[in-house]
């Protein structure tokens, strides 16, 4: 065991578990407001870096700079979804019925990706993506400092938006409870339509330092999507608070493991630490117990 | 594959199976008369769709190249040849239902194997009930053969012997230049896990200390912490068992980032991919990557030149471009070519019989002879190494056309 | 499944019985026996899924177990190629059902929506087991011994095998329908709550329907190991898998008898008839989701309750035309 793959572990964990935070805040907030289970987050995240990927290869755009154009992008996505498929489930099976909605869109999307892009993995390129500074005796990629970066300033603007704005504080009146809400006069279908929105944009960037780091293909939303809800009900599904350190602990523990112990059983615990943390708090560990009961 | 389909649905079942009758009735006599005959079906499953789907797409060409260079001399047994290929999506139930069509519904006169090996065992286990030899080119793992099947033959290398060359040469260099450390990881998967202990025992016996031992799980997307305790680990030489272009880049990539270089690289799958891999680590950084395989575009085995030409022709590119898949699949089909002749006919039992008569035939690939258990114990092993912008063939030492190994590898420049 | 019904089930039975009889193609009989899989599982669960609401996203765990037992079994106790693995098979659906236990007290303490995800979890730790572990044979899968049985009559017993498991499944799931145990599995569904407040013992109602229906979906992944002579960890325990199964059940009608019947005969058997025929995957996999969301959207209750409700509009429609008066003389009464 080397010290300096252990530190170099940490770094990566930390930096890297901030942006599987965010892609998990996007999804816990639209089970939040609206009890939809996204399963389709997995696959919009692919979207957002082929996205990139174009921008990048075809337009010669920077990455960062191609934010600009994929963030809007995929925000019409989500409200496209929202409005053509998620809002027409109505009842009490309604959650159930978002996963196989959410599913069905991803196998679309999947099915488009693989035509346009192929199966043959990729991944994004950029000066940042190779290039790596000293640090703590060990060598850290730029994308990796730009993608915590890129993570941390989108979470920022998130809360800011959700604490310090009008609009903010309907969404968080929706998160506590739907019907006052919506008994206060909140226009809660248009506050959801949004959510999901904002939801969904949040890929955009995540998949660009997703594309970055990783070589990917449409079937990576596999992978993507079980640790995202895993991330999301380990924190309490709803929580942004949970699903933020959630995701960190959650890819810090993975990669500490693969270097401490096997890369073997690394993703294996990702889920083990679930199941525990779901014995002890049936709730995840910032979830409500009252709110949510289906 | 849409033409073949709507060719099988005119001809009717019933016409293929009454001239197959007939054909196996005439096989010894009615000879030569280049397409006078009715055409014979050769049956295959190939994923063209799912996770070996670049595989199969290639396998599909190779078999295709075949089939046409076979028409265009006419045919087999002056039987005009068509394919019957069917898609699998990489798995192995819809695998065991395609072979089980084509034998039964289909009522082909011959059965070539599908890709990889996972999927090779089920659809020769179909073969088997109905009596049909299975030929196949990639589907080499250990595990394959154990089962004891005695209608499987595979025509290309077992993997297990692919990275022989590599270490005798390594553990042959004078003691001075001999590198002392070396890490070994790989994916956990069937076709590179066998390769490993096989180069480290080697290697061990001629004083090359393990430092890092490591498998990872195939689904794994994120490398860096695995290729960041490599890195650490200061080994000299690095065996990295893989089975695609994006572990090994981003085996690459971590490591440029850790300002490590190794002094030998090699990687089991990968390199070999021609531009698809210099595309996606840059030429700069191939130069000195190491990989073993059986064959590459520039082999010089008898055929190989003709046929790399005719792909070229066909589907573009260059001779480093052509996937080793392409030659795999284009020698299942002259091994079969070469069964049938000497058989005279395609009866699969004969044919079976031939193949383990211990036969000496040759392929693209080179001469091919099958053991007990179906395995090609005629390959050769090669190593190739990116030198500039050539891929050439470095191992074994002892061949002809082997040139120098690039050693050390020169330091990572994007 | 009420009495009134009895005839149509005994014919539908009839008619599976006889169906390798007249389609004596391997070709067919070997998609017959996949569909009668999926039918099976996707049955056993809707009795437990489908009655209590609990969305379950693990049913790959009990069939991979399955498989495993089977190939285990086989290969340990060096039972030979042949009728004799059949025996396994029922050990396997136990074999499952013991896994169930553990599982299902764990996952049932959380509500619904945790439950789905806690069930991919769950089925997520199998499969990385599978594949890592040293007696699961790793990545190379295991092989069972080769069956010895001429090809043409090879899938028969197979066949029959397999429509035994699926009429036990289709009963099982009668019953429980028809018990009191099944109507607390219902009440649950409605208000989970409310029947605790009644003095339901949800907990042990809902173990005991978890741990059911892992006996059937045991069964079946037992028999398709020794029906495919090879298992692959990442193909028994398939992800993939787990979707299908509560699809074909949904795309059936969650909650009905013949709902899920009815969805994995159509989906299994047109998957498989589908990719052997053409062979461009990804158009399919839009095809697929596009057709998932028009059922979704415009059959949410399935296939089965849409059929009833247009059937009932259509009475309704021509009953007040053709027997007017009996209707204005029920009225009276």
């Amino acid at each position: 065991m080397n010290s300096s793959a252990l530190i170099h572990a940490v770094v990566d964990g930390v930096l890297t578990g901030s942006v599987y935070a965010l892609m998990a805040t996007g999804l816990t907030l639209i089970f939040g407001v609206m009890d939809i289970i996204n399963l389709a987050q997995g696959i919009l995240v692919i979207l957002g870096a082929y996205l990139s990927y174009t921008l990048s290869v075809h337009f010669g755009v920077d990455l960062f700079v191609g934010l600009v154009f994929t963030i809007p992008i995929l925000f019409v996505v989500g409200i496209v979804i929202e409005r053509l498929f998620v809002a027409r489930l109505k009842g009490p099976e309604r959650t159930a019925m978002s996963i196989l909605v959410t599913y069905a869109v991803s196998l679309v999307i999947e099915g488009i990706l693989n035509e346009v892009y192929s199966v043959n993995q990729v991944q994004l390129q950029a000066w940042y993506v190779d290039r790596s500074f000293p640090i703590f005796g060990v060598y850290l990629p730029y994308i990796y400092l730009l993608g915590f970066i890129l993570a941390a300033s989108m979470l920022g603007a998130l809360y800011f938006m959700l604490y310090r704005t009008r609009f903010g504080a309907s969404i968080r009146a929706s998160l506590s409870d739907q019907t006052s809400a919506a008994l206060v006069g909140i226009d809660t279908k248009r506050v959801a339509t949004i959510c999901f929105g904002i939801g969904v944009a949040v890929t955009a960037a995540g998949g660009m330092i997703y594309g970055a780091t990783n070589a990917f293909n449409a079937s990576s939303s596999y992978d993507l999507i079980s640790r995202l809800l895993t991330i999301i009900v380990l924190g309490g599904m709803g929580s942004l608070g949970g699903a933020l350190v959630a995701g960190i602990m959650m890819v810090l523990l993975q990669d500490i493991v693969a270097v401490v112990w096997s890369p073997v059983w690394s993703s294996m615990t990702f889920f083990v630490v679930l199941v525990i943390v779901l014995s002890l708090r049936p709730q995840g560990l910032f979830g409500k117990l009252s709110a949510r009961v289906a | 594959m849409k033409k073949y389909g709507n060719l099988w649905r005119t001809l009717g079942v019933t016409s293929v199976a009454a001239s197959t009758v007939l054909m196996l009735a005439n096989s010894s006599g009615a000879v030569a008369k280049s397409h006078a005959l009715a055409p014979i079906k050769i049956g295959i499953s190939l994923s063209l769709s799912g996770d070996f789907s670049a595989d199969g797409t290639a396998f599909d060409q190779g078999y295709n190249l075949w089939a046409a260079d076979v028409n265009a001399h006419g045919g087999l047994l002056g039987h005009k040849v068509v394919l019957d290929v069917v898609s699998d999506a990489s798995s192995p139930t819809q695998v065991v239902t395609n072979y089980q069509k084509l034998v039964t519904n289909d009522h082909v006169a011959l059965t070539f194997g599908p890709f990889s090996s996972l999927l090779s065992l089920p659809a020769a286990k179909i073969d088997a009930r109905y009596g049909y030899a299975m030929i196949e080119g990639a589907g080499g793992a250990p595990s394959v053969f154990q089962q004891g099947l005695h209608n499987l033959f595979d025509v290309s290398l077992p993997v297990k012997d692919d990275l022989l060359p590599f270490a005798q040469w390594i553990s042959a260099l004078p003691a001075s230049k001999r590198p002392t450390t070396a890490a070994y990881v790989t994916t956990n998967d069937a076709f590179t896990q066998p390769q490993i202990p096989v180069a480290q025992n080697i290697m061990h016996a001629a004083g090359i200390k393990t430092v890092y031992n490591s498998v990872f799980p195939s689904e794994t997307t994120d490398y860096t912490p695995i290729a960041d305790a490599v890195a650490a680990a200061k080994a000299q030489v690095v065996v990295l068992g893989s089975v695609d272009v994006p572990t090994v880049s981003s085996f690459m990539q971590a490591f440029e980032q850790a300002h490590y270089t190794p002094k030998v690289f090699i990687a089991t799958g990968g390199p070999d991919q021609g531009t698809q891999f210099t595309k996606a680590v840059g030429l700069g950084n191939a130069n000195g990557m190491m990989v073993p395989n059986a064959w590459y575009g520039g082999a010089t085995t008898p055929g190989s030149k003709a046929m790399v030409a005719e792909y070229v022709k066909k589907y573009g590119g260059t001779a480093a471009t052509v996937s080793a898949d392409v030659a795999e699949a284009y020698s299942v089909g002259q091994i079969a070519a070469q069964a049938v002749k000497a058989t005279g006919g395609f009866n699969n039992a004969k044919i079976i019989k031939y193949l383990h008569s211990g036969v000496v035939l040759t392929s693209v690939q080179g001469p091919v002879k099958f053991d007990a258990l179906g395995e090609n114990n005629q390959a050769t092993a090669f190593t190739f190494q990116w030198q500039g912008s050539n891929f050439v063939q470095v191992n074994p030492v002892s061949s002809a056309a082997s040139k120098p190994v690039l050693f050390p590898k020169p330091a990572w420049k994007s | 499944m009420n009495v009134k019904q009895l005839p149509w089930w005994a014919t539908a039975l009839v008619v599976f019985a006889a169906f390798p009889l007249v389609v004596t193609n391997p070709f067919w009989t070997t998609i017959a026996i996949f569909a009668l899989i999926y039918m099976s599982c996707a049955t056993s669960w809707n009795m437990f899924s489908g009655y209590s609401g609990y969305v379950s996203l693990g049913s790959a765990i009990f069939y991979g177990c399955g498989a495993y037992t089977m190939a285990l079994g086989s290969i340990h106790w060096h039972i030979p190629g042949g009728a004799e693995q059949f025996w396994l098979v029922p050990l396997s659906g136990l074999v499952a059902m013991v896994i169930a236990v553990p599982l299902g007290a764990v996952a049932l303490r959380v509500r619904r929506h945790t439950f789905v995800v806690i069930t991919i979890a769950f089925f997520f730790v199998f499969q990385l087991a599978a594949i890592n572990a040293n007696f699961t044979g790793g990545p190379a899968g295991l092989s069972l011994a080769l069956i010895p049985w001429q090809g043409n009559s090879f899938n028969t017993p197979f066949y029959y095998v397999g429509l035994a498991i699926l009429v036990f499944a289709v009963i099982l799931s009668a019953l429980v329908r028809r018990s009191r145990f099944g109507l607390q599995l219902l009440a649950i569904r409605d208000d989970e709550d409310r029947a605790l407040g009644l003095g339901v013992k949800v907990k042990a109602v809902k173990l005991t329907g978890y741990t059911l229906s892992a006996f059937t979906v045991g069964m079946c992944g037992a028999l398709y190991a020794m029906f495919i002579g090879q298992i692959y960890p990442q193909f028994v325990f398939d992800p993939v898998f787990d979707v299908t199964v509560a699809l074909m059940a949904f795309l059936g009608g969650f909650g009905t008898l013949l709902g899920p019947l009815l969805g994995g005969l159509i989906l299994e058997s047109s998957q498989q008839y589908l990719t052997v025929t053409y062979s461009n995957g990804s158009l399919y996999l839009i095809l697929f989701g596009a057709l998932f969301l028009v059922v979704v959207l415009f059959m949410p209750q399935g296939i089965v309750v849409k059929v009833k409700e247009m059937w009932a509009k259509h009475q309704l429609n021509k009953t007040p035309q053709l027997e007017g008066s009996t209707l204005a003389g029920s009225q009276k009464v």
